[in-house]
This record gives structure tokens, sequence and C-alpha cells, in this order.
């Protein structure tokens, strides 16, 4: 029969004590978050309003919107996407369906952990030296999207491997049994299930991109310039761009008498469009895994 | 149903890849094509062409003002500003990825050879205003005025003045100590040179443990938090913050407040010309943009700024 000694009485309380420190911990991970949150949208409120993303800068950046840093953002992280998803989704198919372990993927796959842990002011340098000058493409938004792309490309690899990966090993073998090749394998099994996967990290690297501030700052973002207001085909990919980040940076520490709310409400563009970008990856995961069957 | 609309999608990105890597190749060869017409034709074309404007972070907030207000004026050009310093824009200068280099200082003769061996024109120079570089402290420090012995003093290396009782200075309200907080420039940075030279001589060196800044704004607002600190920077970024203090050329001769006047007729000891490098001669709608600037509507920008406009002869 059960009763309460000491000793389960002393456990009780262990446990309660435990359960209150770790929920006390997991609390404190959501508070810097709503606290940012909050502290952003008071002070930025003043400025808040649909004018201040469709405007450009006037002034002298103090007065007006945020119009062509935004556009510029949006520019750098499509292309940069649209370089980096595919090579880095058909590289991680390679090594993880088609590759045999050797030497080679040995270091393949060395080399993409460690471009992983580059610093991004390295990237930038590289960006630099080897996109802007050497293959002479100059500051352009396609220099800068070609060095994100190279940042994001180790993770997008690393990402998609995992997912990969995680399609049991079953399942590839049932395909070949009944004398599939490997790419029938590969298109008909092992993408549909694990595209939900793919599309996070591809997803998630939105917003790594678009924070970024040191890779764009040699290879294509600019101080000022002037776009069209409302007109989305306002840049080319050779002309060099507003960003953002860039733009916060810029007039907190270049720009004086600047009103406050400024660089508050530029933040609250920035954040928002990051966490609306991770909403959707969130809504297109749970979708596509409720139609999983497995 | 997945896989088929994943293939097109695939596919089709893949495809976008490739293209923009085409279209690299081809339009690389296109622009070398247009600078060579547009150097012969007329600029009859109605193209958006932009201007590459980049360097010293002194000039950075005037090269701003100047392409918002010029990009009223002239909607198919567009200027293309970034800072960094005036090191910065003479490097693009030299590696010919600079439509415009702004300096706030000459071009020394090594780097004139290097932009002409390396671009293989001959760079040219746009006086388009001019800087007076104030003595900023903070509101509670009652010095008003400083000779550049002092200031010589106070920021060379091996500079006997270290304390603010060595300048006389009996006590600064809130400040902790009786240190001069010494705030200084990052060493590409153009005010950096130019103040070397002017004020500390160039053979000698800045004294080392100074708070270097990135930014002109950086310093002015350092030295307005900062009681005990003394700083340089460009008169354009005064605020209300900080003391400005007069500045005379010797010990014993009348110490000047820098302002448009001031500078102009050279009674301010500290103050520099700001200029505009183009590699080579300018193009058409660069030259349209640099007459604009030494013109009436763009010396007006520069007064507004708080920088001192041309002398007009």
């Amino acid at each position: 029969m059960f009763t309460e000694t000491p000793l389960v009485r002393r456990k009780a309380r262990a446990e309660l004590v435990a359960k209150c420190v770790f929920g006390a911990m997991a609390l404190c991970m959501v508070t810097p978050l709503l606290l940012i949150i909050t502290h952003l949208v008071w002070e930025a409120a003043p400025l808040l309003s649909f004018e201040f993303l469709t405007t450009n800068p006037t002034g002298g950046m103090r007065e007006g919107g945020i119009w062509s840093a935004l556009l510029g953002t949006i520019y750098l992280v499509t292309v940069s996407l649209l370089i980096a998803a595919p090579v880095g989704v058909l590289a991680a198919v390679y090594l993880n369906e088609y590759a045999r372990e050797s030497w080679f993927t040995r270091v393949i796959n060395l080399a993409v952990v460690n471009l992983a842990g580059v610093p991004s002011i390295v990237h930038a340098l590289f960006g630099l030296g080897a996109f802007v000058l050497f293959a002479g493409i100059g500051r352009s938004i396609l220099a800068a999207s070609l060095t994100l792309a190279v940042m994001t490309l180790p993770v997008i690899i690393a990402s998609t491997k995992e997912s990969l990966g995680a399609v049991p090993l079953a399942f590839r073998e049932a395909c070949w049994n009944v004398g599939a090749t490997r790419w029938q394998t590969i298109r008909r099994i092992v993408l549909p299930n694990s595209i939900t996967g793919i599309l996070t990290g591809v997803i998630l690297q939105v917003s790594r991109t678009a924070g970024e501030t040191a890779p764009i700052m040699f290879t294509g973002a600019v101080f000022f310039k002037k776009v069209p207001e409302g007109d989305i085909f306002a840049y080319s990919i050779w002309d060099q761009c507003m960003a953002l980040s860039m733009h916060l940076f810029t007039i907190t520490t270049q720009v004086t008498d600047a009103p406050k709310a400024l660089p508050y409400a530029t933040a609250v563009v920035l954040l928002g469009a990051v966490l609306s970008v991770n909403l959707t990856a969130i809504v297109v995961r749970s979708y596509l895994r409720s139609r999983k069957k497995w | 149903m997945i896989n088929a609309t994943l293939m097109l999608r695939w596919s089709g990105a893949a495809l976008l890849a490739l293209g923009l890597l085409g279209a690299s190749c081809k339009r690389k060869t296109e622009t070398t094509e247009a600078t060579v017409s547009s150097a012969t034709a007329a600029p009859t074309d109605k193209k958006k062409e932009s201007i590459q404007n980049i360097g010293s972070d002194t000039m950075v907030n005037l090269a701003q003002a100047w392409a918002e207000e010029y990009g009223k004026l002239a909607p198919n050009v567009s200027i293309e500003v970034s800072g960094g310093g005036s090191g910065v824009g003479i490097a693009a200068l030299i590696n010919g990825t600079a439509n415009i280099a702004n300096a706030s200082r000459k071009l020394e003769p090594e780097e004139l050879e290097k932009a002409k061996k390396q671009t293989g024109k001959e760079p040219q120079e746009f006086m388009v205003g001019y800087d007076g570089l104030a003595i900023y402290v903070s509101k509670s420090n009652p010095i008003e005025e400083i000779s550049l012995e002092d200031l010589s003093e106070i920021y060379r290396e091996g500079g006997k003045f270290n304390k603010w009782s060595d300048l006389g200075i009996k006590s600064i309200p809130g400040a902790k100590s009786d240190d001069i907080i010494r705030v200084s420039r990052q060493n590409n940075s153009g005010t950096y040179h130019y103040f070397r030279e002017v004020v500390i001589c160039k053979k000698a060196d800045y004294k080392s443990g100074s708070l270097d800044m990135n930014g002109s704004k950086d310093v002015v607002e350092l030295v307005a938090k900062t009681p005990g600190a003394i700083g340089y920077s460009g008169l354009g970024y005064a605020t209300g913050d900080v003391k400005i203090v007069k500045v005379s050329k010797k010990k014993g001769e009348p110490a000047v407040m820098p302002a448009i006047a001031s500078v102009l007729d050279k009674t301010y000891p500290i103050s520099r010309p700001l200029f505009m490098y183009t590699p080579g001669e300018p193009d058409p709608q660069v030259k349209a943009y640099l007459s604009w600037i030494m013109a009436e509507p763009g010396q007006k920008i520069v007064e507004k700024s708080g920088y001192v406009p041309l002398n007009k002869k």
C-alpha cells in the first residue's frame, strides 16, 4: 500500500521546485521577444502608417517613409533565394541520395559545415573581392544577392539534407524493389515526403537574409537612393539599392536630428516582415504535414 | 500531384538562375559599349542612368541632400550615395567602381598615381564646398577658447596636456576626473587625416588611448554625453547638446568661432575644402550633376546642411 513517507514527500517537493524553475526559464525565453516587440511598436507608433511604407525618405532622411529601402530588401531576399534555393536543394539531394561515402563527399560535407560557420563580415569581404571586383559585376543588387546566397547556401544544404534524411529508408527500398530508378524514387517518393522540411528551411533563410547588414554593405547597399514610389520594378539587378537593415544602421549612426520614432518604425517594418514570413513557413509546414500519412 | 508542381517549380527556378547568369554576361558588354558611345554622342536617350557616389562620411549627408533634390529635377538619373569614409571613396576611385568619389581631403600624390595606373585615366578634381572642423566639448565645460598649440598638446603623441587643469580648467561639473577624454576618428576618415595635418603636424602621430569613432555624428554624440570629453567633427554635425569652442591660430591671437563668414575669409584656422573626384573626364550626366552642385541651387543645399558654400566671385 502506498504511504506518504518523508522520502516520498521530499521527492514530491523536489519535483515541484524543478517544474517551477524550468517553467520560469521557459518563460524567460518569451519575455525578451514580447518586450522587444511592445517597446518597438510603442516607440514607433507615431510614424506607423501605410504611407510610411510607400514613400521615399525625404528631408535629409529625417522625414518620409522607407519605400526604397523596403523594396531593396525585397529584391535582395528574392534574388538571393532564387540563386541559393535551387543550388542548395539540388546539392543536398546529390549528397543525400546519390553520393556514396567517399573522401570526396566527406570533403564536401566538411566544406558545407565550415562555410556555415564563416562570419558574415568575412562573406562580405569575399563578395567584394569575388563578385564586385574579380567577376566585374560591380556594386549591385546582383553582387549583394550572390554574397547573401553564398552565405545562406550551407544552411539550406544542411536543412534540406536533414529533411531528406527524415524520409525512412524503407520507403526508398520499397521503391527500388519494384524496379524504380534512383531519380524516379527521388521524384515520386523522397521529395514529396520531405518537401515540408525543405520549404521551411528555405523560408527561414528569408529572415536571416533580410536582417544581414555586413554582407551587403560593401557589395550593393547604399546610404541613399531615390526610386519611383509605388513601382515594384523600380530597381534593376544592376543597380545598387537601399536596404532596411542598412537604412536602420545609417539613420541611427549618421543622420543628425532624426525623429526618435524613425529608427523604431524602420525596425518594426523589418521585424514585421520577418515574422510574417516565418509565420507563412509555419502555416505551409502544418498544412503539408496534415496531408502526410505516416 | 505534388511531384508535378514541384518539378515545375524547381525547373522554373533553375531556369531563372541560368537566365540571370546569361544576362550578366550580355549586360557587361552592353555597358562597355554604352560608355564608349556616350563619350562621343550626346545623351539623347531617355534611359535611366545611375551615378555611383561614394566616400567621405563628413559629406554623406550633404551628398544625400544633393541626390534627393537632384532626383526631383532629373528623374531619369538615379544617384546612389554611400558613405564609409574618404579612404573608401578614394579606394573605389582607384578600383574604378565609383563615378564620383567624395573626399574631405585632397588626393595624395601616390593615390593619384595608383588611380592613373589602375584606370588609365587622370582623376578630375571638383571643389564643391568647405567644412569648418569644429572643436566640441560638453555643455558643462567652462572652456571658451583654445589655441592650435594647446590642441596639439592634447592630441599629439608625447603632448604635455592630459588633464583639464593643464589648460587652467579647475573643474567640470559632472566629470568623474580631471582627465581629458580625447575623442577622435577611425584612421580611414578624411577628418582624421586633415586634423593630423593641421593640428598635430604631419610627422607626429596621435596620442594613443583616444576613443576613435566611426562617424562624424558619433563624435558629437559621445562628447555630448561625456562631461570631460573633447572631440573634433564637421560643423554640420553640431547639435544643441554640445558646446563649440573658439579656436585661435596661436596663443594670444584672437580666437574665432567657426561660421560661414570666418571659414570663407580664412580667419578660422581649421577649415578645409570638400572635393568630389571623377575617374577621368566625367560623362555628360555626371558633368551635369557636378555643375548643378557647384551652381546656385547645389550651393544653397551646402549652406542648409551646415557646411560652407563656395565663395562666389
